[in-house]
């Protein structure tokens, strides 16, 4: 099982957000998605899923063009968005089982995994409070169950470490390792860098919409003669002499 | 910054928050002008059907020479304008105080909590003088110059404008202050109280500003404790246009609406000064939801697991959004208002007596029925198309049995659970008592055939699911057309009812009509369901196609 991207492209009304990004991701392996803020991971995710149409190119996962069958496509894919946008009027419990009867799951057996991922991501107590009430840790944990219900085989996480406390990320990242060995394909974005360096094989770096790096961490290292990520992430993405502008903010607002 | 240009920058952002930009299409790019302008025009629209009436009827009233017919023109006018603000008051009931994130964002800033509060006031009262304008903007000067007693020369002319506007104003002002003033109050409560209390308040507000409206000229007795009464004596006292003539009871109404405006404006200003002092900690400190309630009350399938998840998400979002309950219940009341008035015109038509109403089978009470389904149709129609939490709805089109002839089914049900199941239910249970079993069985049964052929119709090329969808006022019609379509569709159900009532007792005749009711409502769900099928792929989500055309963008 692959997730491919060949030379897709977005272009929104006179912005070029993704441009002829193309890499793999295999399953068992987990591809972290790296970028600046604007550099378009967040719309090659929304491109995958089909919330956006890509303006060019094409997405195959498992030897299909996710277009020839985007039904079939979608339960096997689980998402979580970079904003966790939920009803806040229905309750943590109400949400998910509405997300499992829209996936057509069997109701007993789904009822027994939603009270489970309750209990292990510490939601069972509030799982009749409104969402409206939850924090965004919490909220972050609701659309990881959501997106973990129907046991997928490709899972997309936008940011999934945001909001989470530390006993939870631990857990996720601890999760995220085991669902690859278990032969999932996970494609992850994050601006953790350490996390992506210590739970991901294999990277790819974006940068103005274009891919500057595709390849294992190991590679990187070697081949840029840096001895961290955070170096090679700089090196690639990173624009900006990052102590003059904090010089630079500094001196402005003392003027 | 100086304070003025604080309250100043607050007052903008909160007046054009008092339209949810959030709910609109996302081709009006949040911009709330679009809706602003299409509800003005509505206003505006409104102004000018009373204008043109006023000039039909405005001349003739001083030939009849009644003073009474004058004072009714004016009374309807001014009920109408307190009926306007007093609905748009109760429906912008969240927008009057700061919300969570208004504290939040403000509060870390260097403006003062009154500042805040002045702001909000502003902006509320703003709008509400606007709508005033817009819905008055010809009328209130077609229907005093029209109505202006023959031999008036410019200057007394003038003058009955002025008064025409003032009371108006007055009128207007004096309901937003007693909606603020019982907001305020209520604000006093722990804040999850007055979350609790808000709906209630607001659907009785509702209630009782339609049944004050429809109700006015039946309250024998009661004239002199109604507002509309009172400013109509203003404008008379003001206009002086009765001076000749004056009626005894003029003068007191207009002191009683001034007294009431003074008390009104001095009590809303005391609550929310006291909100100002107490509310701002208890909106941060406190949830911004009401907990909702564990009962056991499960609601039961409605098909297949995606069509039960569309209908529950339905229905928990109709019952748990205070806005939509509003405005369902604005519908409601309406539907109920129009059901009295049915029922007047038609008791007195048929010689029933109000005690006499629910003895026996009857058109009045069959009538009454079809009306309250029919308002909780409109009601539930126009909720239907009002989104919540927009940008929540990525997971409907991330899963994917949500359009096509399933969707609509759930749709169809939930729009049928909360319309013909209540009113259905709450027919049999007041007539169970009085009509023979077999009588109310029939009318049940009509009862269900009708509500589900209505629904059918109602649901033809609907490719929405219910709350996730933007919206565009101009663009949402049913309502419309049902509210100008009132007159000749209270005339329908009256036949209806007549013809039912008629063949109630032929079997044959009775089952003809179910017949053709049944067949009628086979051939709305075909239709409805074909329209869906040829839409199967995908429901809307945004009430506008994106623009044909795509700006290149190449002038840098």
């Amino acid at each position: 099982m692959t997730l491919e991207l060949h030379n897709v492209t977005k272009r929104f009304t006179g912005v070029l957000a993704v441009d002829n990004v193309s890499f793999h991701a295999r399953a068992g392996e987990i591809t972290g998605y790296l970028g600046p803020n604007g550099s378009g991971k967040s719309t090659t995710m929304k491109m995958i899923t089909g919330l956006i149409q890509s303006s060019d190119g094409e997405i195959f996962f498992d030897g299909q063009s996710i277009r020839s069958d985007p039904m079939g496509f979608k339960q096997r894919m689980g998402y979580v968005p970079e904003e966790p946008h939920l009803y806040q009027h229905l309750s943590g419990l109400e949400y998910l089982t509405m997300v499992a009867q829209l996936r057509d799951l069997p109701a007993k057996q789904t009822a027994e995994r939603i009270d489970g991922l309750l209990r292990l991501l510490s939601l069972h107590s509030d799982r009749h409070v409104p969402i409206s009430s939850y924090s965004r840790g919490m909220r972050q944990k609701v659309l990881l169950s959501a997106a973990l219900l129907h046991n997928p085989d490709l899972i997309l996480l936008d940011e999934p470490f945001s909001g989470l406390d530390v006993a939870t990320s631990l857990v996720l990242r601890s999760l995220i390792q085991e669902l690859a060995v278990r032969g999932k394909v996970v494609l992850f974005s994050s601006h953790e860098l350490e996390t992506v360096e210590r739970i991901s094989s294999h990277v790819v770096i974006l940068h103005h919409g274009r891919v500057v790096a595709d390849d294992s961490i190991a590679h990187l290292r070697t081949l840029m003669s840096l001895p961290t990520l955070e170096e090679i992430f700089s090196q690639l993405a990173v624009e900006q002499d990052t102590s003059a502008v904090s010089r630079d903010i500094a001196d402005l607002i003392r003027a | 910054m100086a304070r003025n240009s604080k309250f100043r920058v607050l007052y903008r952002q909160f007046l054009f928050r008092l339209m949810d930009v959030e709910m609109l299409a996302s081709s009006a790019h949040g911009d709330s002008s679009s809706l602003l302008g299409q509800f003005g025009a509505m206003l505006v629209f409104g102004s000018v059907l009373l204008s043109w009436v006023a000039v039909a009827v405005g001349g003739q009233i001083w030939r009849h020479g009644s003073v009474a017919e004058v004072w009714g023109a004016e009374r309807f006018l001014i009920s109408l304008t307190m009926l306007t603000v007093g609905v748009f008051a109760l429906l912008n009931w969240d927008a009057t105080f700061p919300d969570r994130s208004d504290v939040l964002v403000l509060s870390p800033l260097p403006i003062r909590g009154r500042t805040l509060f002045a702001a909000k006031i502003a902006a509320g009262a703003a709008s509400l003088a606007l709508t005033v304008a817009a819905l008055n903007c010809i009328s209130a000067f077609a229907w005093p110059l029209s109505m202006a007693p023959p031999g008036f020369n410019f200057p007394a002319k003038l003058r009955f404008v002025t008064a025409f506007w003032t009371a108006l104003f007055a009128a207007g002002a004096f309901i937003f202050c007693v909606v603020l003033g019982v907001q305020a109050a209520a604000a006093q409560l722990p804040r999850r109280w007055y979350l609790r209390v808000s709906p209630i308040l607001q659907i009785g507000g509702l209630v009782l500003f339609l049944g004050v409206f429809f109700f006015q000229t039946t309250a024998a007795g009661w004239q002199q404790w109604l507002p509309p009464y009172w400013f109509t004596g203003l404008l008379s006292e003001l206009s002086g246009v009765f001076h000749a003539r004056a009626h005894p009871l003029m003068a007191p109404l207009a002191e009683r609406a001034i007294a009431a405006l003074a008390i009104a404006i001095l009590v809303a200003g005391g609550a929310f000064l006291l909100s100002y002092l107490r509310t701002l900690r208890k909106i941060v400190e406190e949830p911004d939801s009401a907990p909702m309630p564990r009962g056991r009350f499960r609601l039961p399938r409605f098909g297949t697991q995606p069509q039960t998840a569309l209908a529950h998400f339905a229905i928990r979002s109709l019952f748990r959004s205070r806005r939509h309950r509003v405005i369902l219940a604005f519908y409601l009341g309406g539907g109920f208002a129009l059901t009295f008035v049915y029922l007047s015109i038609v008791m007195d038509l048929t010689h029933l007596s109000w005690t006499g109403l629910l003895r026996e089978q009857n058109v009045p009470v069959m009538g009454a029925s079809y009306l309250v389904l029919l308002a909780a149709w409109a009601g539930a129609r126009m909720v239907f198309a009002l989104p919540l939490d927009l940008r929540a709805n990525w997971l409907f089109r991330l899963t994917p049995p949500c359009a096509g002839t399933s969707s609509l089914a759930a749709v169809r049900r939930a729009m049928l659970a909360v319309t013909l199941l209540p009113v259905a239910g709450a027919t049999a249970a007041v007539l169970l008592a009085f009509w023979h079993w077999l009588a109310l069985a029939q009318h049940l049964l009509v009862l269900v055939l009708v509500g589900s052929v209505v629904t059918d119709l109602s649901l033809r090329e609907f490719r929405k699911i219910p709350f996730t969808c933007s919206y565009l006022p101009g663009k949402s019609k049913v309502h419309m057309v049902f509210w100008f379509g009132i007159i000749p569709l209270v005339f329908l159900v009256h036949k209806l009812a007549e013809l039912e009532d008629g063949l109630m007792d032929s079997a044959a005749g009775y089952c003809a009509m179910v017949a053709v009711l049944t067949v009628a409502g086979w051939a709305a769900r075909r239709a409805a369901n074909h329209d869906a099928a040829e839409n199967s792929l995908e429901a809307q989500f945004e009430e506008t196609s994106p623009d044909e055309l795509l700006t290149l963008g190449l002038n840098g």
